[in-house]
């Protein structure tokens, strides 16, 4: 608006005044292309504005002023103002790449970095709907794996360059302005300016022992000096919906199945269905009942999200201040959601021309209601036969759920009861303050930084347990309903004093950094759980009434397994030091140490080295002019990392048992009879890479080859006898593969630019060394993994099918299935690896790994005019997953199984070579680890479709609009796993499935 | 220039004893700082409540007992099925003396009970520790004896499920070592003649420290226990022979009642699981087993609201039908819940045409027990009458204990082994079988042969234990053992090792 007042006055106003008058021009480079966000000052008049999305601006200046025009990348030109419209082009720099990248404890330019990194800016965050950050940088960058977790306000797990540690956690390291935290799940994506990620050792080592596992740098959103103040608002609302839904039997298939099997009982059960509910009226043989459970309990769910800022600076301050509040339902029929509320902000200033200080602080509260885990299973299982509701309960409230256990199996298996009667509230509410002060104590050589960080995490969880009452041996008294309250406090706070000294002397480019970090953090929690009393004011109706005060006081139980008010405290203290040396702007010489010293481990001390080197051949006389090769870098580096997360030695002290005498509970103590013997695991690292771009910048290539070994890996050693695992470092891992990333980016005309963008990886994690053991026993006693040389992390081992027998003169002409007896047609033949005609323990061999061996993504961009659209994909697969739910068979029968194995069942001669028959299912003979329960993990995944437009006018601030669909489509080898994604245990047993998203929003830049 | 020059020096200057401060008031120090739950609660070794909360913790984990623990080891008797149609097939196909190594119960069972013996053995060593804190030695003495009857009884039912197995004599894993059945019986043996004499002389009941605890009796139970394994029958005599010349014990009037809540803590219990729910409605720290594994999964309670259970451990045709034509009608009715489909089951036999009325689904309390697909019968002795559940409590079973030996199977043994041609140190055999048939209504046996003994035993301990099951594998008696079309042959007299444990026990061989 005022920009219109003021082009209006301009015209009106004919005659020119001396001052203050309308200069108009375009900035564009030197192929006519309009530069958007470039920097224009008329310092004489004190004004300064930025050019528009073509380029184009108006500044308020006299004629004949000097009008400056700069922007990242390019040389500052200066030009007198002129009253016709000026034309400004800019040349690109030749200091190129003079892009700044945040790496540990300090900047550097992207061009002189020598290890792995990577970088994705917030306005690639922003395209993916969600409220998890993690979410967003999936499939985006090369040799991170982000594995999704569909429940609202669960945050995705990361993997940097593959899975590294047993006992220790794989999580990276995030450090949010300078604050290092655990998890940023506090952070919307509207906050984030960008984040850095240091894939390799020698970039990451300078964090210590937390950063094992790289690190996510994660910058939130500031301003600028001298920036004129931007407002901006972004909004967006989606409806999601549960995709890759599987597909269980109907009620025919069950049914067929049922009778099938032989079972005495599961017929009987179809028959009491018939009589309880009647025939059904298309096929007399079933019952009048079809359940789809997954369709009874998902539905589609709405999430928004809106996000307001502001941003700016003056000469001696910057600010920024904003605030998000995100809201997302679950697609489960439950009370199921997650709303964050957040505010940020940060200032800096130049107190005095040596000194600048600044704070920043987010403060972020959500609430989360949490899906009831245990339902996913029983929607899984619960038998079509069988409705949600039975009428025939006339006393029920609030519903009449159907109970299974009338038709003859063993539980109600009824979802509805759980799902309706759980409340699982957490509210967390997190801080996170850091303040620094900048001492600049000889002007661009010597600097000094102290910064004070203080991160404090609260959850406070209450989870109810509602009664219902459907009959007397099916219902949740209220004496029986319970409540929990735990409380959970974290708290670090970190001093770090950094001294940095850069001097440049002729060729010659040295950075020297020296400081040191205090850590200190703190862990506590405290429960309570009670059952309400029938007496007191509580009801099931009125959620304020929901109080422990409302319990049997003589029932209540504090969980004290071990005296849990009392906290965990670490501390850790490090010294730290990084030397840069530059010759002549090509060769870069990076050396990093720092000494941690934790009360973590008996060994308190460590030592991090790291190093790394590279060539910036692109510099070389030979290849200076080159026009194609505009930057040409090779790169090696190595580094050592500790993984600080393995947890520490168990302590051996008393642990509370109580037993009954004579009615009553005594009191006594046993002992763990574990023996840790922890310290210190490493990762030693080496990586060589190349960094390219050619073609006038339009395409980019990394490429980067490591291998990467922990050493002193954590293992957990199970004793000869009893069943208490000891932790001990006897072994060895190795993750050896490499990265590929692709970019390509364009313009066709003056309207039309379009870009391509892809990453390949491939892994391979060998276990190297398990302290002289043959092997160690991993996974569950029925499906076996194991640790063993030479082969993948808990490697799945177990027997190698052949077929299936398809008559009796097959299983007669096999002498394996002679001596086994009892084996029928539909049953499966293994291999008889040791020829000896017996199938037993010493026919296994290894089946499968659960680590995906490859990984890919990639993105497509065009734009035209005023038009956006993008789409990004995203993929893994080399690995197996163990079908955990199809093979619950061996705990129990009585269940429901997914329409694939129904349908394509062993029913006869020639039927299949692949299933079992419905009776050989329930037989332990098929029921071995086998090839049969493990899926192959790989799968495609479009990740997002993103339409954009944006609404350009001179009446109107910046607009844009957008249409996404975020996860539109799947295609996976396996058609009977909800997702693909399942974590590193490799085994699928309930996982709440992942959404597809369509969303619209809007954002206005003022 | 100079002025210029010196404002860099004071620069200089400032940012050296900036740095300087900074740095010296490191925090060094704190990283010697224990984590705090280390310097936590650390145990006052002089104190000899302390040695008893030593003792607390090895019964506590020797309570805690799994729903499919007891029952791996006594189903493969013929007093019972495994039950439960349909569900579990490899625990019916263990029944029916099919065997498959890696059935999850197997290993867990192993696992399980070879924990209660490490962590046993580790409270005997915190015990020796209050020996050198000062505690007075006799209570210390006592206090290793019961944990030593504890982890003897363990190593004893693993024994005889698996024959050759671990013996662990000290913590240290690397002094394990494989010991035949045999040499196992022999071993716990000589651990009960060094108990013996440090355990109290009295009934558990009788305890006031801790009541219903081991006491001299249990510890020869156990060794009377090895030595009938070992077919020793003159030190099963001896030691069955101290017990009932003690006088301590006597049979508890009320049979039926002997298994429900008014027999807990009774005078003919030596050795019991103690469970409770406290005497209230809901929540608490009780401590409860998961009796709905035994419970019919159908039935009409007399007390509106109690649980039904798993279907599961059927008392076998066999049995039921020994003891109609013995005329039992205390025992059958204690050990038996019928149900109609039953009661027609049998009559189709057409020796047992006719049944006496009082055989109906209706038990002695007023529960009523429907039909259900999964088994025909439920044990008696795994129930307890919804009439004695604790007002609101629902769950089948709670508050029960499990009865481990009494008096009764001593009376028994020493029968069996002095018409095995062992001393008779406390009366004869016929008096001791006598007293047991008596408190079961029957009449009296002279001259009782070792035959009849083995039916006394098998009428008064059915469900029990797997008690018979063993008595038939020791007496070589595969024909009783190849019933209602199962084929016992001696070679599956026990179970295979678990698949999951195999490496680690041939490692031992």
């Amino acid at each position: 608006m005022r920009k219109f007042i003021f082009s209006f006055l301009a015209l009106i106003l004919v005659p020119i005044y001396a001052m203050g008058q309308e200069i108009k021009g375009k900035v564009t480079d030197v192929k006519g292309i309009g530069i958007p966000a470039a920097y224009v000052v008329a310092k004489a008049s004190n004004k300064s504005t930025i050019t528009d999305v073509d380029g184009n601006f108006k500044i308020k200046a006299s004629v004949g002023e000097t009008i400056t025009v700069s922007m990242l990348g390019y040389e500052t030109v200066n030009a007198k103002a002129s009253s016709e419209t000026m034309r400004f082009t800019l040349k690109d720099s030749k200091e190129d790449l003079k892009e700044v990248v945040v790496i540990g404890y300090g900047t550097a330019k992207k061009r002189d970095l020598t290890g792995s990194v990577a970088t994705i800016k917030g306005t690639e965050l922003t395209k993916t709907p969600s409220g998890q950050i993690g979410q967003a940088v999936q499939g985006k960058i090369a040799g991170v794996q982000v594995i999704s977790n569909g429940s609202p306000g669960d945050t995705p797990i990361i993997n940097i360059r593959g899975v590294r540690s047993l006992y220790g956690d794989n999580q990276p390291l995030y450090v949010v302005d300078g604050i290092l935290v655990d998890n940023i799940d506090f952070l919307g994506s509207n906050d984030i300016k960008d984040i850095t990620i240091l894939k390799d050792a020698s970039s990451a080592a300078i964090y210590g022992y937390k950063a094992a596992n790289g690190v996510f740098i994660v910058t939130t959103k500031g301003g600028g000096y001298n920036k004129p103040a931007k407002l901006s608002y972004e909004t967006y609302f989606g409806v999601q919906q549960a995709s890759n839904v599987v597909k269980m039997a109907n009620a025919e298939q069950f049914t067929n199945f049922a009778l099938e099997s032989g079972s005495a009982s599961e017929i009987g059960s179809i028959n009491a269905a018939i009589q309880r509910f009647g025939r059904s009226r298309v096929n007399p043989n079933l019952p009048n009942v079809n359940t789809d459970l997954y369709k009874e309990t998902l539905r589609l769910a709405t999430m928004s999200n809106h996000s307001l800022s502001v941003d700016g600076g003056s000469e001696k301050v910057s600010y920024s201040l904003g605030g998000d509040f995100f809201s997302q339902d679950g697609i489960l029929k439950m009370k199921n959601s997650y709303k964050r509320f957040n505010i940020r902000g940060s200032i800096d200033a130049k107190a005095k021309d040596w000194l600048t200080v600044g704070a920043k602080f987010v403060y972020s509260r959500s609430t989360k209601y949490d899906d009831e885990a245990s339902a996913w299973s029983q929607i899984y299982y619960a038998v079509p036969i069988l409705p949600v509701y039975d009428n025939l309960f006339t006393d029920a409230s609030p519903h009449p759920y159907s109970d299974a256990r009338v038709l003859g199996y063993r539980d109600s298996q009824n979802p509805f009861p759980l799902l309706d009667n759980s409340d699982r509230l957490g509210v967390r509410k997190r801080n996170t303050i850091n303040i620094y002060a900048n001492f600049n104590i000889i002007p661009k050589e010597l600097s000094f930084k102290t910064s004070l960080s203080y991160n404090n995490r609260e959850d406070n969880q209450r989870t109810v347990s509602l009664p219902y009452f459907v009959t007397n041996s099916y219902q949740r008294d209220i004496s029986e309903s319970s409540i929990e309250r735990k409380s959970i406090t974290y708290e670090n706070y970190t001093w770090d004093n950094v001294l940095t000294y850069t001097k440049k002397l002729g060729d010659h480019d040295l950075t020297l950094l020296g400081g040191t970090a205090f850590n200190d953090d703190s862990y506590k929690w405290f429960s309570v759980r009670g059952f309400f009393d029938p007496g007191s004011g509580f009801s099931r109706n009125i959620p304020q009434t929901w109080y422990l005060e409302n319990t049997t006081a003589s029932g209540r139980v504090s969980d004290d397994y071990e005296d849990s008010n009392k906290p965990s405290v670490f501390y850790a203290l490090s010294y730290f030091a990084r030397f840069q040396y530059i010759y002549k702007n090509k060769y870069i010489l990076y050396v990093t140490d720092r000494r941690e010293g934790a009360n973590k481990y008996q060994d308190k001390y460590i030592n991090l080295p790291a190093f790394g080197a590279s060539w910036v051949v692109s510099e070389e006389s030979f290849l200076k002019d080159n026009n194609s090769i505009n930057l040409l870098k090779l790169r090696a580096g190595w580094g050592r990392l500790a993984n600080g997360n393995v947890p520490a030695n168990r302590i051996k002290s008393a642990l509370n048992r109580t037993t009954i005498f004579n009615d009553q509970v005594l009191n006594g103590f046993g002992f763990a009879t574990y023996d840790d013997n922890l310290s210190w695991e490493f990762t030693e690292e080496t990586n060589l890479g190349l960094s390219s771009e050619l073609f006038n910048n339009r395409l980019t290539i990394e490429a980067d080859y490591f291998i990467k070994d922990t050493k002193n890996l954590a293992i957990p050693v199970s004793p000869i006898i009893g069943s208490e695992l000891s932790y001990k470092n006897v072994g060895n891992l190795r993750n050896k593969g490499f990265e590929l990333s692709l970019g390509w980016k364009d313009k066709i005309g003056e309207n039309f630019g379009y870009n391509i963008n892809g990453n390949f990886s491939k892994i391979k994690n060998e276990v190297t060394n398990i302290g002289g053991q043959d092997f160690i026993n991993r996974g569950s006693a029925e499906f076996q993994q194991r640790l063993v040389v030479g082969q993948p992390l808990d490697v799945f081992y177990g027997w190698d099918i052949v077929g299936v027998y398809q008559n009796q003169a097959e299983i007669d002409a096999d002498p394996v299935a002679v001596n086994a007896g009892n084996i029928k047609p539909g049953y499966f033949r293994y291999r008889d690896i040791d020829g000896n005609n017996i199938l037993d323990a010493n026919d296994r061999t290894y089946i499968g790994s659960p680590l995906p061996t490859y990984f890919y993504g990639g993105s497509l961009g065009l734009n035209y005019k005023n038009w956006d659209l993008s789409l990004a994909f995203y993929g893994q697969g080399g690995n197996v997953i163990l079908n955990r739910n199809r093979a619950e068979v061996i705990r129990t029968s009585g269940r429901n199984i997914d329409a694939e194995f129904a349908i394509n069942r062993w029913h006869g001669e020639g039927t299949t070579n692949e299933f079992p028959s419905s009776e050989g299912y329930r037989q332990s003979w098929n029921q071995r680890n086998s090839k049969f329960w493990l899926e192959k993990g790989d799968f495609l995944r479009v990740q997002n479709i993103q339409l954009g437009y944006n609404l350009k006018s001179d009446k109107l601030p910046e607009t844009r609009f957008t249409l996404t669909a975020d996860r539109p489509y799947l295609w996976s080898k396996s058609k009977i796993l909800f997702n693909p994604e399942v974590g590193n245990s490799g085994v699928d047993l309930g996982v709440y499935p992942t959404p597809s998203i369509v969303s619209l929003g809007c954002s206005i830049k003022l | 220039m100079i002025k210029n020059k010196n404002m860099k020096n004071i620069h200089f200057f400032k940012a050296i004893i900036l740095v300087s401060t900074f740095l010296l008031t490191s925090c060094d120090e704190k990283l010697d700082t224990e984590q705090e739950y280390l310097a936590g609660s650390s145990i006052d070794y002089s104190s000899p409540e302390a040695a008893k909360g030593a003792l607390i913790g090895a019964y506590s984990k020797f309570q805690v007992m799994g729903w499919h623990e007891i029952p791996l080891i006594s189903v493969r008797g013929d007093d019972v099925n495994a039950g439960g149609l349909g569900d579990q097939a490899p625990f019916a196909d263990t029944d029916n003396y099919i065997y498959d190594n890696n059935f999850w119960m197997y290993n867990s069972v192993w696992n399980s009970w070879y924990q209660k013996i490490v962590e046993i053995s580790t409270q005997i060593e915190q015990l020796e520790k209050f020996r050198e804190g000062g505690v007075n030695p006799a209570l210390i003495n006592q206090y290793i004896a019961e944990c030593k009857t504890l982890r003897s009884f363990t190593l004893l039912e693993i024994s005889r499920v698996w024959g050759e197995v671990i013996l662990m004599e000290s913590l240290d894993q690397s002094q394990l070592k494989l010991k035949s059945k045999d040499e196992i019986m022999k071993w716990i043996s000589g651990q009960m003649d060094e108990s013996i004499p440090n355990l109290p002389d009295m009934r558990p009941n009788q305890r006031t420290d801790l009541k219903g605890g081991i006491t001299r009796y249990t510890a020869l139970a156990i060794k009377a226990m090895a030595n009938l394994e070992l077919k020793n029958y003159p030190e099963v005599a001896n030691a069955t022979g101290i017990i009932i010349n003690s006088g301590k014990f006597s049979l508890y009037p009320d049979y039926y009642n002997l298994f429900n809540i008014p027999g807990k803590l009774a005078d003919e219990n030596l050795f019991e699981i103690q469970y409770s729910d406290l005497g209230t409605a809901s929540g608490g720290e009780g401590k409860n087993h998961t009796w709905a594994f035994y419970g019919p999964s159908s039935w009409q309670p007399k007390v509106l609201g109690a649980s039904a259970g798993w279907g599961f451990y059927e008392p076998s045709l066999k049995y039921i039908k020994f003891m109609i034509s013995r005329g039992e009608k205390t025992r059958l009715q204690t050990s038996v819940l019928f149900t109609n489909r039953g009661i027609n089951k049998i009559k189709e036999d057409p020796n047992y045409a006719t049944l006496p009325s009082w055989i109906s689904n209706t038990t002695p309390s007023g529960d009523v027990i429907n039909d259900y697909t999964r088994a025909m019968f439920a044990s008696g002795k795994h129930y307890l009458p919804s009439d004695q559940l604790t007002p609101g409590r629902k769950a089948y079973g709670t508050n029960k204990n499990y009865i481990i030996t009494r008096y009764a199977e001593i009376l028994l043994m020493y029968a069996e082994a002095v018409t095995r041609g062992a001393q008779p140190s406390a009366g004869s055999a016929d008096n001791a079988v006598n007293i047991v048939r008596q408190r079961a209504g029957l009449g009296i046996l002279s001259n009782v042969t070792s035959d009849q003994v083995m039916n006394e035993k098998f009428a008064e301990l059915g469900m029990e234990w797997g008690i018979r099951y063993y008595d038939m594998v020791r007496l070589g008696k595969t024909d009783e053992l190849s019933y209602d079309g199962r084929t016992f042959v001696a070679d599956k007299q026990f179970l295979p090792y678990p698949l999951a444990q195999l490496e680690k026990i041939n490692a031992l061989k």
